[in-house]
């Protein structure tokens, strides 16, 4: 009777093992190694193109479970796994300083933006949240955030994380940290910086007939096709996805997805998928893995992705992406920073440790050493990128970037430019697909 | 079911209904309360309504203090009914029926009623607020006057009423109050030992701790000067600004400061004369304007009927194939000859064991064109999740393959709870293998069976876990008007449209959809239940 039942367990081990091994050969991200690149994903991210493939793998299910309730204190802040031990120790210093009770709250980084929406009028959420700015559209027409008047500090940030937080025509954050996609090139591999994106493609292309690597360009697609590391390519054509008012904003009805340049820019996504330059079936894990085992000579990602390559050992420089067609490719640029709740029971605290004790060179370099994003606070990016080649490479290839769209019709965009890229790497034509995209989208923020 | 067995209570209910019989003729059982001691299942009785009504009591206090009235009525009233239901010893029907119904009214028709008047609404993420939040909202927007001083802050207390105390950037002083700005002299300032200001006249200065409950006041501070309003921008530094937005209460109008457009509210926003409106809103009743939208948005029908359909043949296909593999299973290992029957029976239970949720994304992952194991195994690169009609079979293939253990247990169940008998008697009669399993097992069977398969379509109709954790709803439907894919069932591409395009979450219309699939799939059900007590009828 025994030995039956150890026989059952036995066999249960076996395949629930089998199941396991089947999901890690897959390079799905379901597994424990899984796991943990897809934290690192979800809470660096700002973009939903990415979430699509980290919330699926549980991105976000790390906290969702528990139920956040303000915290009994007179100052209550929402900040990430990442950045709560940092910001514990600037409020501990706040708390002590001032006698009153400050508490830190951690929540999955995306959690911070839809708790906000629902927490903040019931009374039960934040003072000061962590975020990203391309949530603003939402958090803005929900009525949560406040305006902040960044103009005592304002000369110390860089203006392009300022003005990242500006929504029609108030800013809303105190910036600490820039991130954008760059160029991260395998030194071994490919010795010299490529002078153009057509050299790059080329060498890889050299590399790969000589059986050296087998995926030449590590540019994620995520099994669909991810707008937001293809578009400094589309930004290279001429193409772009909103244009811009007099006043600098993104002006939403006029979308340049199906403009001449956008069109170019899906025939060369055709020719790039057709070379087998790019591949529909770079997850981010495959992203990370051909580049870690020197599968991959080139990789287009973000400071998210570096901890990985630093584990595996690979030689790298991380440098702008190099001109495609005669082009210059700019990145979108995710700035994330603390916000305010128009809810906050104690607004004035709030304000008060957001600029006197976050602003500050000090606690933007702190935050960097947490988050590995470069510093929105100009003199702390330059003492961090002085002996920081990585992080004065993405400051580089971020400097002509564009600000990610906060406004809210960006949500229309993320799913009809993933299927046309789906179906470009599928092989439909491309100038239609990039057409019924935009057309897609029409329709979507005309129906509101 | 549980009409056919009324005495599957558990050990506490039963308890109370046969102490409660006993009381009519006032002989109490004897063997364990004889000397009055509480029988085990008094004990567990009181302890669960103990915990009940302290529940309630907990909750009290939040539901008081958020003025949560209608919450406060319905849950007292719920204690209240079970108190009395459980602690009076006549009324046995209601010792049955009041958890049953409580939970019925909590878990399914609260749910359904709320969705109905949620959908009625125009709640979205841009209109969640009440009005006057929204009206607070806008007018406390305030923006720093360009080119006008920063200052440096102190704020001072005399015996209640507040005042600034600034300095400016050419190190000059003042006293700020409702009056206006005032210079200060270097007579009227006091300070300790260190240089730092202690107190301005008869003012004193406050610091953080003692500021704690009074920002209110703090922030409704504000010093009247030329350019504008000087207000605290944090505790220790104070600006000038003015607001973007005045609201006039009289005619309910809110005007734009700087370019003095004049706002009106409609429907739930601020309306200017050109028809932009401001975020955020508020929350109103639209009446039926969602249900309206749904039916003549061109975003929605669009792929509409493409997704319709695909959705019925999904969830008709999910019943009939777990259905027919689940049978074919039970009735192959059902078989008196088949050796190692449990053995089977414990391997073909585990995709049932496993959460979905898990397990279809490791089929997603052994799908995968390029990197699959599916692939690799046979070598080949079948584009199982990229090719329309593919993705269709793969979808019905793996949900079949989470669904048919569930059917497998049914199926076994109910099987073996057909007497040997009746197919005896069939054979004896004449009846071939085959015409006793149609004519005999299958009518038997589907008496157990058919409503279990109901639920199933149900829950197929709404499978979204499956759709969207296997393929996000793709491939894409080229030249849609809308994103939406092959595999996209109501649920999933609906979805997308209320939460993932415009502005984001729309509760409202996404409410309005689905109360149209609950009316779909509600009248499917019904109908299917009539059909099956026509069945029951047969035997």
């Amino acid at each position: 009777m025994r030995s039956k039942r150890i026989a059952w367990f036995a066999l249960f081990m076996a395949l629930a093992m089998v199941v396991a091994a089947c999901s890690s050969d897959s390079g799905d991200t379901t597994t424990t190694e899984g796991d943990t690149t897809t934290t690192v994903a979800a809470e660096t991210t700002t973009t939903e193109a990415m979430e699509t493939t980290t919330t699926a793998a549980g991105g976000d299910t790390t906290t969702t479970t528990v139920p956040v309730v303000r915290a009994d204190a007179d100052l209550v802040i929402w900040a990430d796994d990442t950045r709560t031990p940092v910001i514990q120790v600037f409020a501990d210093r706040f708390a002590e300083e001032n006698g009153i009770t400050v508490a830190v709250q951690e929540l999955g980084f995306q959690d911070i933006r839809d708790r906000l929406v629902t927490a903040g009028p019931a009374g039960e959420g934040p003072d000061i949240i962590i975020g990203a700015h391309d949530w603003l559209g939402q958090l803005v027409s929900a009525g949560v955030v406040a305006p902040l008047d960044l103009s005592s500090v304002e000369g110390n940030f860089s203006e392009a994380a300022v003005q990242a937080f500006n929504y029609e025509g108030a800013i809303y954050g105190l910036p600490y940290a820039v991130e954008n996609i760059a160029l991260v090139r395998n030194t071994d591999l490919a010795p010299d910086s490529p002078a153009t994106f057509e050299d790059l493609v080329d060498n890889a292309l050299a590399l790969q007939a000589d059986g050296t690597i087998t995926l030449p360009l590590a540019l994620q697609e995520n099994g669909n096709g991810d707008p937001f590391h293809n578009y400094p390519i589309v930004t290279a054509f001429g193409g772009y996805v909103f244009g811009t008012n007099a006043d600098g904003s993104y002006n939403p009805e006029d979308i340049g997805i199906d403009s001449d340049g956008g069109l170019a820019a899906a025939e060369y996504f055709g020719e790039l998928s057709d070379q087998g330059v790019i591949s529909i079936d770079t997850l981010y894990d495959v992203m990370i893995e051909s580049f870690s085992t020197g599968q991959s000579p080139y990789a287009i990602t973000g400071p998210w992705a570096l901890n990985a390559f630093d584990e595996a050992g690979v030689n790298y420089v991380v440098e702008p992406i190099p001109s495609v067609n005669g082009g210059d490719p700019r990145p979108f640029i995710g700035v994330q920073g603390f916000m305010v709740s128009s809810f906050a029971e104690n607004p004035l605290f709030a304000s008060t440790f957001v600029l006197d004790f976050m602003a500050t060179e000090e606690a933007q370099a702190a935050l960097f050493e947490a988050g590995g994003r470069p510093p929105a606070h100009t003199a702390a990016f330059d003492a961090v990128a002085a002996d920081n080649p990585n992080v004065k490479g993405f400051g580089e290839a971020g400097q002509n970037g564009y600000p990610m769209p906060a406004i809210p019709e960006m949500g229309s965009v993320w799913q009809a430019w993933t299927d046309a890229y789906a179906l470009i790497f599928t092989g439909t034509d491309p100038a239609q697909a990039f057409t019924d995209a935009a057309d897609q989208i029409r329709t979507l923020i005309a129906e509101g | 079911m549980s009409d056919r067995n009324p005495a599957d209570g558990d050990d506490a209910s039963t308890d109370s209904v046969s102490t409660a019989e006993g009381r009519g003729d006032q002989t109490p059982r004897p063997s364990r309360a004889s000397a009055g001691m509480p029988t085990w299942g008094l004990v567990l009785k009181l302890l669960v309504l103990a915990a009940v009504n302290g529940a309630f009591l907990a909750g009290l206090p939040t539901m008081l203090e958020n003025q949560w009235w209608t919450g406060l009525a319905v849950a007292a009233m719920a204690v209240i009914l079970l108190d009395w239901a459980y602690l009076t010893k006549k009324n046995i029907p209601a010792k049955y029926l009041v958890p049953g119904t409580i939970f019925a009214l909590a878990f399914q028709v609260v749910p359904v009623v709320y969705s109905g008047y949620i959908s009625l609404t125009n709640s979205s993420i841009s209109h969640r607020l009440s009005e006057q939040q929204a009206i607070d909202n806008l007018t406390s927007r305030v923006s720093n006057v360009p080119g006008t001083t920063l200052y440096q802050l102190a704020i001072l207390d005399d015996d209640g009423e507040l005042a600034f105390y600034l300095i400016d950037d050419t190190d000059e002083d003042f006293l700020g109050t409702t009056e206006g700005l005032e210079p200060l002299t270097d007579d009227r300032v006091e300070t300790d030992a260190d240089g730092d200001v202690i107190a301005v006249d008869d003012f004193v200065v406050l610091g953080l701790g003692d500021l704690a409950d009074r920002q209110d006041e703090v922030l409704a501070l504000e010093v009247p000067t030329d350019d504008g309003a000087i207000r605290a921008t944090t505790f220790s530094s104070a600006a000038v600004y003015e607001s973007l937005y005045s609201y006039d209460e009289a005619t309910g109008l809110l005007t734009n400061n700087d370019t003095g457009v004049v706002y009106e509210p409609i429907e739930g926003q601020f309306t200017a004369a050109d028809g932009s409106t401001l975020d955020p809103g508020w929350q109103i009743f639209i009446g039926f304007d969602n249900y309206v939208r749904v039916f003549t948005n061109d975003a929605i029908r669009g792929p509409f009927l493409q997704v319709l359909i695909w959705n019925y043949v999904f969830a008709i296909g999910s019943v009939a194939l777990t259905f027919g593999v689940g049978l074919a299973l039970a009735i192959a290992l059902n078989h008196p000859g088949m050796r190692g029957q449990k053995i089977y029976r414990a391997l073909l239970v585990i995709p049932y064991a496993l959460p979905s949720f898990m397990t279809a994304l490791v089929w997603a992952g052994m799908l995968n064109q390029e990197f699959g194991v599916i692939n690799k195994l046979l070598g080949a690169d079948i584009p199982w999740l990229r090719d329309p009609t593919l993705a269709k079979v793969s979808v019905l293939m793996v949900n079949t393959w989470l669904g048919f253990p569930y059917m497998f247990l049914v199926c076994t169940g109910a099987l073996q709870a057909i007497p040997d008998e009746m197919k005896e008697a069939s054979y004896v009669d004449g009846a071939s293998p085959r015409q006793t399993f149609r004519r005999i097992v299958m009518p038997m069977l589907m008496i157990a069976v058919a409503p279990l398969l109901i639920a199933s379509f149900a829950f197929n109709f709404n499978n979204f876990n499956v759709i969207y954790l296997l393929n996000q709803g793709g491939p894409p439907i080229e030249g849609a008007a809308t994103p939406a894919g092959h595999t996209d069932i109501l649920i999933s591409y609906t979805y997308r449209l209320a939460f993932e395009s415009g502005s984001g979450a729309q509760w409202g219309f996404a409410s309005a959809i689905a109360v149209l699939i609950f009316l779909m799939v509600a009248s499917v059900s019904a109908i299917s239940f009539r059909r099956t007590r026509a069945l029951e009828e047969i035997v």
